[in-house]
C-alpha cells in the first residue's frame, strides 16, 4: 500500500497506517483556505501582479469578495508554499512569477475529501464503483468519516461530475470513456468549440496562450519513449478550456467547460498512440497561431479539422473474415 | 531522391489486428530507413495506421456494410462462436474453422478487383502481404511481393510440424484424424478459393492450402526458442525467420491500484476474446483473491462489470508491448503476436486460446518451457489460481526468458524484416 493513498473497505484504525493517513489529514488546511488561495493566486494573474507586487489584505479581501480573517489563512497558506513572502514592515508580497507557472494549485497541499474524491473518480473509471453510490457505501469502502465523503461528494457535484439520485444514492455523470461516449463528445464539441472562436467578441488571453505554447512546443521535442502522456492531458485539457473562456458567449462558454471537466476524469486519455499525440500538439500551435493573429475563421476551420482527427478510428472487434465493428457491442448473452 | 532511393512499400495486412499491429512495426523500420511505407488496408481499418502516421489506401467495397448491419452481424458472430470457442481445436473445424475460411475466401474474392486496380495506380516497389489467404492480383503485379507468415509456424505444412490450427504435438497419434477432418472442413471454401485462381490465371493449391509461398521473399514470426526443427528445412535464401515483430509504443504508466504491490500480470485476449464477458468475470473473481496486480484489456465491455476488485485495473486499450515490458506474466489468447511481445520482453505465457493458431502457440509453450497453458473452458478457481503462481514463482523460467529477450534485442524482427525488403527492392 502506497501512503497518502486512501485505502479501501479493509482499512483499519488501529494499524500503523492508518494512524498516518489520520494524523495527515488532521494538519491539512481547510478545503476553503485552499480554495481562496487559487482564488487570490488566479486574481494576481488576471491583474498581471509581478513578483515583487505588494498584497494588501484589504484589496485581496475586496477583489475576492471575503472577509480579510480567511485571506489572512490563505495568504499564510501561499506563503508556506512559497509562492508569497511576509515582512512585518511590509505585508504580504508576491514572489513567485505567475506568468512562468502554469499551475501553483498543483503545488498546492490537498485536503482529505479533495484526496478522497480522487479516489472515487479513479475507483469509478475502473468499475469498481457503481454508476450509484451511497454516502454510507463510500464510508465503508475508504473507511472515511461522514462528513469527509459528504464534503467529497459536493466537491464532486460542485464540478458536475456526480448529481444527488432518489433517496440516498448519488449517481455519477456519464464520462466520455467508452467509445460510444467518446464519439457523442466530439459531435458536442464540434458544434461549439469552432462557435466558441466565431462567435463575436472572442478574447484571447495572451498569458495563458504563451505558457501553453511553450508547454506544448517542450512536450512535442521530446523523444518518443519519454514523452509525458499526463501532461500532454493537462495541455491538452487547458487548451480548450482557454477557446471555451475566450468565447463571448456566456452559455457557450459555461456548455463547453462544463463538458471538458469531463475529459479530466480518469480513463479518458486511454489508447492514443504518441505519433497520433505529437500530431496533437502540432495541430493545437497551428491553431494557436491563428488566433495569435485573429484569423478567427481559419482557427476554427482549423480546429474543426483537430477534432475530426482526434476522433478514435479503431475497430472495436475485429476477426478474420469479419467486417470491422465500430462503435459499441452490447454485452453477449 | 531516386524512386529506388524512397521506394514505396506497400503494406497489405488482413483486418485483424496481430497482422495490422505486426506491418506497424515493419513499416516504423521501413521509415526509419527512408522508405515510403503506405497501407492497403480493409474497410474498417482506415485510421488504425494514419494514427501512426502512415499514408492509408483503403479498398473500396461494391456494397459496404452500414453500422447497424456491422453491429447486427457481430451480435449474431458472438452469440453463435463463443460456444465454439469452448470445443476442442478438431471440434471447432466444422463449427467456426470451416465457415471462417469461407469468409475469408469472401475477402479474396471482393479484393480481387479494387486491389488490382489499387496496386496498378500506387505502383508500389513491393507488396507485404501479410495474411493467410492468397490475392490473385498481386501476383499479377510487377513488383515482388514478400509473404509474412504472422501465425504460428505451423502455418507453413511439414511432416515434423503438427497441423496447422490442431494444437497437438507433432508425434500425436491423432494427427491424420485432425488432418482428413480439417481437409474435408475445408474442401468447399477451398475449392470456390481454387476457382478465383483459376479465373485470374494462376495454378490450384494442393488440398487444405490458401496460400502458396512468395518466390522472393517470406517473413516467419517465430523466435528461435519456440522454433521447429523440420523434416525439410526451409530455404534460407527465400525464408526468413524473425526474433518476432514488435511495433515500437509510447511509454506505459502503471496504474495506482487500491490494493496495490505484488508482480504485475496483463491480461488481453484481442478483441474477439474480450467479447467473452463472462469467462472474463470468472478470471476476476480468482484474481480478487491473489497477492497481484492485473491489468485487463476489456474492449469496448467495461460497463459490463461490476464491483471490479481492488488489484485490477480494465480498460479498453493498451499500448501493449509497453505494457507488456513492465508485466511479470502475461495471460492471453495465444495470438502470435502477442506471444511473440511475451518472449521479446522476458515475460511467460499463460496460454488460454479459444482458436485459429492460438492452439498451436499453448501446445508449443508448454512444450518449450516459455509459459504453460490451461483450456478455456472446464478451468476451477484453483487450476487458474495454480497455474498464475506458478508461473510467477517459477524463477528458472524467468531468468531463461529474460536471457532470450536479450538475445531477441539484439536483432529486433521489425529491423531484419525491413532490411530484408529493402534488399530485395534494391536488387
Amino acid at each position: 500500500m502506497e501512503s497518502g493513498r486512501l485505502r479501501p473497505r479493509s482499512a483499519n484504525h488501529g494499524d500503523p497506517f492508518t494512524r498516518l493517513v489520520m494524523q495527515a489529514a488532521a494538519k491539512r488546511p481547510r478545503t476553503n483556505h485552499l480554495d481562496l488561495a487559487q482564488r487570490i493566486l488566479d486574481v494576481a494573474r488576471q491583474r498581471g501582479f509581478a513578483p515583487g507586487a505588494h498584497l494588501p489584505e484589504q484589496q485581496i479581501a475586496s477583489l475576492c469578495n471575503v472577509s480579510r480573517t480567511p485571506v489572512r489563512a490563505a495568504l499564510r497558506l501561499l506563503t508556506e508554499q512559497g509562492v508569497v513572502q511576509w515582512e512585518a514592515a511590509t505585508g504580504y508580497r508576491l514572489v513567485a512569477d505567475l506568468t512562468a507557472q502554469a499551475a501553483v494549485a498543483a503545488e498546492l497541499p490537498v485536503t482529505a475529501e479533495d484526496e478522497l474524491a480522487e479516489a472515487i473518480l479513479r475507483d469509478r473509471s475502473a468499475r469498481r464503483l457503481d454508476q450509484t453510490v451511497t454516502v454510507v457505501g463510500l464510508m465503508r469502502r475508504y473507511d472515511a468519516e461522514r462528513k469527509t465523503v459528504l464534503k467529497a461528494l459536493q466537491r464532486l457535484t460542485e464540478e458536475n461530475l456526480v448529481g444527488r439520485a432518489p433517496g440516498q444514492s448519488w449517481l455519477f455523470r456519464r464520462a466520455p470513456d467508452d467509445p460510444e461516449a467518446q464519439g457523442e463528445s466530439y459531435e458536442f464539441r464540434l458544434l461549439l468549440e469552432p462557435a466558441a472562436i466565431l462567435t463575436p467578441g472572442f478574447r484571447l488571453d495572451g498569458t495563458r496562450a504563451a505558457m501553453l505554447r511553450q508547454g506544448m512546443e517542450t512536450l512535442t521535442a521530446l523523444p518518443d519513449a519519454a514523452f509525458d502522456t499526463r501532461e500532454f492531458q493537462r495541455l491538452d485539457i487547458e487548451f480548450h478550456d482557454m477557446i471555451a473562456d475566450g468565447s463571448a458567449n456566456r452559455f457557450v462558454a459555461d456548455a463547453l467547460s462544463d463538458h471538458l471537466r469531463l475529459r479530466r476524469l480518469p480513463g479518458t486519455y486511454a489508447g492514443v498512440n504518441v505519433f497520433r499525440l505529437k500530431q496533437s500538439l502540432r495541430e493545437h500551435l497551428t491553431i494557436l497561431d491563428h488566433l495569435e493573429s485573429r484569423q478567427y475563421e481559419v482557427a476554427a476551420d482549423l480546429l474543426r479539422v483537430h477534432l475530426r482527427l482526434s476522433r478514435s478510428q479503431r475497430p472495436q472487434a475485429a476477426s478474420r473474415g469479419a467486417p470491422a465493428l465500430f462503435g459499441m457491442i452490447s454485452r453477449p448473452d | 531522391m531516386t524512386r529506388k532511393a524512397s521506394p514505396t512499400i506497400a503494406l497489405f495486412p488482413e483486418a485483424s489486428f496481430g497482422a495490422a499491429l505486426n506491418c506497424v512495426g515493419i513499416a516504423q523500420a521501413l521509415r526509419a530507413r527512408g522508405a515510403r511505407p503506405v497501407f492497403i488496408c480493409h474497410a474498417g481499418f482506415s485510421g488504425v495506421f494514419a494514427d501512426y502516421g502512415f499514408q492509408e489506401y483503403q479498398l473500396p467495397t461494391d456494397d459496404p456494410l452500414s453500422d447497424s448491419e456491422r453491429q447486427s452481424y457481430w451480435q449474431a458472430f458472438v452469440r453463435r462462436h463463443l460456444p465454439h470457442f469452448r470445443l476442442s481445436p478438431i471440434d471447432q473445424l466444422e463449427t467456426y474453422v470451416a465457415p471462417t475460411w469461407q469468409a475469408i475466401v469472401d475477402t479474396a474474392v471482393n479484393a480481387e478487383a479494387p486491389l488490382r486496380q489499387l496496386l496498378a495506380r500506387l505502383k508500389p516497389d513491393a507488396v507485404v502481404l501479410d495474411n493467410v489467404i492468397m490475392f490473385p492480383a498481386l501476383a499479377g503485379t510487377a513488383c515482388p511481393w514478400v509473404r509474412v507468415v504472422s501465425c504460428a509456424e505451423t502455418e507453413l505444412p511439414d511432416a515434423e510440424v503438427p497441423p496447422y490450427l490442431s494444437g497437438l504435438a507433432a508425434d500425436d497419434p491423432s494427427r491424420p484424424t485432425f488432418e482428413s477432418r480439417y481437409l474435408a472442413a475445408v474442401a468447399p471454401a477451398h475449392e470456390r478459393f481454387n476457382r478465383l485462381r483459376a479465373d485470374a490465371g494462376l495454378a490450384p493449391l494442393p488440398k487444405g492450402l490458401f496460400l502458396e509461398a512468395s518466390p522472393d521473399l517470406n517473413l516467419l514470426l517465430t523466435p528461435t526458442i519456440v522454433r521447429r526443427e523440420r523434416a525439410e528445412p526451409l530455404d534460407s535464401s527465400r525464408f526468413i525467420y524473425l526474433e518476432g515483430c514488435v511495433r515500437s509504443e509510447g511509454p506505459f504508466e502503471v496504474p495506482v491500484f487500491p490494493r496495490n504491490g505484488g508482480p504485475l500480470v496483463y491480461v488481453s485476449f484481442g478483441s474477439l476474446g474480450a467479447m467473452d464477458v463472462g469467462l472474463i468475470q470468472r478470471m476476476l473473481a480468482v484474481f480478487d483473491r491473489l497477492p497481484a496486480r492485473f491489468i485487463v484489456n476489456v474492449g469496448g465491455l467495461r460497463d459490463a462489470y461490476r464491483a471490479v476488485p481492488d488489484n485490477v485495473y480494465l480498460d479498453a486499450w493498451f499500448p501493449q508491448p509497453s505494457v507488456v515490458a513492465k508485466s511479470d506474466l502475461f495471460i492471453h489468447h495465444g495470438g502470435n503476436n502477442s506471444f511473440c511481445e511475451a518472449l521479446r520482453f522476458g515475460v511467460p505465457s499463460l496460454i488460454m486460446p479459444y482458436c485459429w493458431d492460438g492452439h498451436d502457440n499453448a501446445q508449443r509453450a508448454g512444450e518449450t518451457g516459455v509459459g504453460d497453458h490451461i483450456g478455456r473452458d472446464g478451468w476451477t478457481e484453483g487450476v487458474l489460481e495454480r497455474a498464475i503462481l506458478g508461473l510467477l514463482a517459477d524463477d528458472a523460467m524467468r531468468a531463461r526468458l529474460k536471457d532470450n529477450a536479450a538475445q531477441m534485442a539484439l536483432k529486433p524482427g521489425t529491423d531484419v524484416a525491413a532490411e530484408a525488403i529493402l534488399s530485395l527492392v534494391r536488387t
